[in-house]
C-alpha cells in the first residue's frame, strides 16, 4: 500500500515524486495537503514529518521523506521502466544534476519565487497571525527564510545572486540539452523529473531567460516532456489550490 | 586505474579516502593542499572547473561530490559494498548523505575554520597575505569562498552554524541510541559521511558533544576510528591530527 503526501498545484518537491510514481505504474493513496491553509503545521501530519514538508510518502506502514531520496527509492523498490541510467559514471552524473536542480538552481528559484507570492500566500491575516504560523515551522531553517520573504527582508544582493544563478543555470541546461535529447545521456532519467517539476514554469514565469531565441533545446525538450503519459497523466492532475482566504475558514 | 587528489583525511576527502580503503581498492593517492590553493593548478582546473577536492580520476573521466562519488565507487566496484542490500536502507543512506550535504559539512566546517583556520594563518600565510592570494585564485566562485572566509564569519552566522550542529547531533545520538550504525543493520556509507565531520565535535563543540552528553555517538565514533580502513585513510595526511585544520567548506544552503 503506498500514499503519498503532497501540496497542488503539482510541482517541485511534491511533483517530482508524483511523476516518478506515475512514470513506475505505482498505484497510490491521494493524501493532499492545502499548503495554504497550512495543513502541513497540524500536530496529524508533523507526526508524519516532523520538519512539516511535503512530500511525505508511506509505502507498507513505513514513512520516507526527502524528495531526491525519495525518487531514489521508487526506482529502488517498485518494478516498472527504470528512472536511473546502468552505468555507473551515467548514474553519478545524475545525481549531480539532481543536486543542482534541488540546491543550486531549485533554492535560488524558490527563494526569488516565494519572495513574489508571499503576499498571496498571507492574504488578509494579520501580523500576529502570521507570526504565530511562522513560530509553527518546525524547521528553523526554514522558519527564517519564510520570515524574511514575509516581511520582505531578503537581502537585495541575496535575490540577484538567485538570478544570476537561474541564468547561468539556464545555459549550462540548454548545453546539455543541444547535444542530447535528455539531461543524462540518450535516456529519460530523475535529473529530466527533476527538472521539470522546478524548472519548466521557468519559460513562463521569465520569457526573457527561457525562450525560443537563447534557449530553443530547453523548450523542445519541455515539448517531449509533455508528450509522455505521465506528464500528461501529472498535468490533468494538476489543480489551482483553494484561495487562502476561502482555506483558512 | 584509479587516481584520487585529495587533502587531509577529514571532511569530503576523508569521506572518499575511507570509502577506497573499506572496499580494498588500489589506489594512488595525491596530495592537494587546499591551504596552499593547490587545487586551483592547472592541471586540477584541467579535470574539474570548479577545482575541487576530492576529485577520482577513473579511466580519464573526473568524478567529484563525496556523496555520489562514493555511490559512484560503491556501484562500480561491487565487492565489499558500503550500500544496504535494501531499498530502505539504501534511502536511509542517501538521507544521512543528504544532511551532510545540505548543511552539517558546511556548518562544521565554518566552526571548524573560526577554531583552526584565519586566526592562525593559513598553510605557509600570514593572515595579511592571505587577502592577496584568494585575489589570484583563478576560479569565481572560489575566490568568493575563500574572501568570506578570510575575512572572518560573523557572529549570526557561527551561531546558524552551532544550533545547525546542535540539531544534526540530536539526530546522530537518537539514532544511536537504537542502534548501532546510522543507516540499516551494518556499517555503511551512512557512516563513512557522518564520520569526517563528527570527528571534529568533541574538541570543537565540547558542551554539545561529550561522553556525558551523547555517549552513544561517541562510542560510535570510536568503533569507527578503530576500523583498520579508517586507520590506513587518516594516515593519509600530512598533520599529525586532521581534526584540527580547516579549509573553507562546501556553501550552506541557500535557502531554508
Ligand atoms: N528537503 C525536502 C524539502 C521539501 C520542501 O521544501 N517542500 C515544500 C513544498 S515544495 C514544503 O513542504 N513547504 C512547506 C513549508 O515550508 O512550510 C525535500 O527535498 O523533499
Ligand atoms: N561538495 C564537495 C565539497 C568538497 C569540499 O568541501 N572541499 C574542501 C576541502 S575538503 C575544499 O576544497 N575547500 C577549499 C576550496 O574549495 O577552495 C564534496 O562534497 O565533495
Amino acid at each position: 500500500m503506498v500514499e503519498l503526501y503532497f501540496f497542488q498545484p503539482l510541482g517541485s518537491n511534491s511533483g517530482r515524486v508524483f511523476l516518478a510514481l506515475l512514470e513506475k505504474g505505482v498505484a497510490f493513496t491521494e493524501r493532499e495537503l492545502n499548503g495554504r491553509a497550512f495543513e502541513h503545521l497540524r500536530p496529524e501530519y508533523l507526526a508524519v514529518n516532523s520538519r512539516g514538508q511535503v512530500p511525505t510518502l508511506i509505502h507498507d506502514g513505513r514513512i520516507f521523506t526527502e524528495g531526491t531520496a525519495i525518487c531514489e527509492y521508487i526506482d529502488d523498490a517498485f518494478e516498472g521502466p527504470p528512472l536511473r541510467p546502468r552505468d555507473p559514471r551515467e548514474r553519478w552524473s545524475m545525481r549531480r544534476w539532481c543536486r543542482f536542480i534541488d540546491s543550486d538552481l531549485g533554492r535560488s528559484l524558490m527563494m526569488i519565487h516565494w519572495n513574489r507570492i508571499v503576499p498571496a500566500f498571507v492574504g488578509s491575516r494579520t501580523r500576529e497571525e502570521v507570526e504565530r504560523i511562522l513560530c509553527g515551522v518546525p524547521d528553523p531553517d526554514r522558519r527564517r527564510a519564510w520570515r524574511r520573504a514575509y516581511l520582505q527582508e531578503t537581502p537585495p544582493a541575496e535575490l540577484e545572486e538567485s538570478q544570476r544563478r537561474v541564468a547561468a543555470a539556464s545555459q549550462r541546461i540548454e548545453a546539455a540539452l543541444a547535444g542530447s535529447p535528455w539531461i543524462v545521456g540518450t535516456r529519460y532519467s530523475l535529473a529530466d523529473i527533476d527538472l521539470f517539476n522546478f524548472y519548466a514554469f521557468v519559460a513562463e514565469w521569465s520569457p526573457q531567460i527561457v525562450n525560443d531565441r537563447l534557449t530553443p533545446h530547453t523548450l523542445a525538450w519541455i515539448g517531449r516532456m509533455r508528450e509522455r503519459p505521465a506528464v500528461r497523466e501529472l498535468r490533468a492532475r494538476t489543480r489551482v489550490p483553494p484561495s487562502p482566504a476561502a482555506a483558512s475558514t | 586505474m584509479l587516481d584520487l587528489y585529495h587533502w587531509e583525511p577529514n571532511g569530503a576527502s576523508g569521506r572518499v579516502l575511507i570509502a577506497l580503503e573499506e572496499k580494498g581498492l588500489a589506489y594512488s593517492s595525491c596530495y592537494v593542499d587546499v591551504l596552499a590553493f593547490e587545487q586551483y593548478r592547472p592541471e586540477l582546473l584541467e579535470l574539474s572547473e570548479r577545482g575541487e577536492v576530492p576529485l577520482l580520476v577513473h579511466d580519464g573521466a573526473a568524478y567529484t561530490e563525496a556523496s555520489y562519488l562514493c555511490e559512484f565507487l560503491d556501484e562500480a566496484f561491487p565487492s565489499r559494498p558500503l550500500l544496504p542490500s535494501d531499498a530502505r536502507g539504501r534511502w536511509e543512506v542517501r538521507v544521512w548523505q543528504k544532511a551532510v550535504d545540505d548543511g552539517f559539512a558546511a556548518s562544521v566546517s565554518e566552526l571548524a575554520w573560526q577554531a583552526y583556520g584565519g586566526a592562525r594563518g593559513v598553510g605557509a600565510l600570514a593572515p595579511g597575505a592571505l587577502c592577496a592570494a584568494v585575489e589570484r585564485i583563478p576560479v569565481e566562485e572560489g575566490r568568493e569562498l575563500w574572501r568570506a572566509a578570510a575575512a572572518g564569519l560573523g557572529e549570526e552566522q557561527l551561531a546558524r552554524a552551532r544550533s545547525r550542529v546542535q540539531e544534526a547531533v540530536k539526530k546522530i545520538e537518537a539514532q544511536l541510541t537504537s542502534a548501532q550504525w546510522l543507516a540499516g543493520a551494518a556499517y555503511s556509507l551512512a557512516d563513512v559521511a557522518v564520520f569526517p565531520y563528527f570527528k571534529y565535535l568533541p574538541e570543537l563543540c565540547p558542551g554539545l558533544v561529550s561522553d556525558a552528553a551523547t555517549p552513544h555517538a561517541m562510542s560510535w565514533m570510536r568503533a569507527v576510528a578503530a576500523r583498520p580502513a579508517v586507520r590506513s585513510a587518516l594516515a593519509r595526511g600530512r598533520v599529525v591530527d586532521p581534526f584540527t585544520v580547516a579549509a573553507p567548506g562546501p556553501e550552506q544552503v541557500r535557502w531554508g
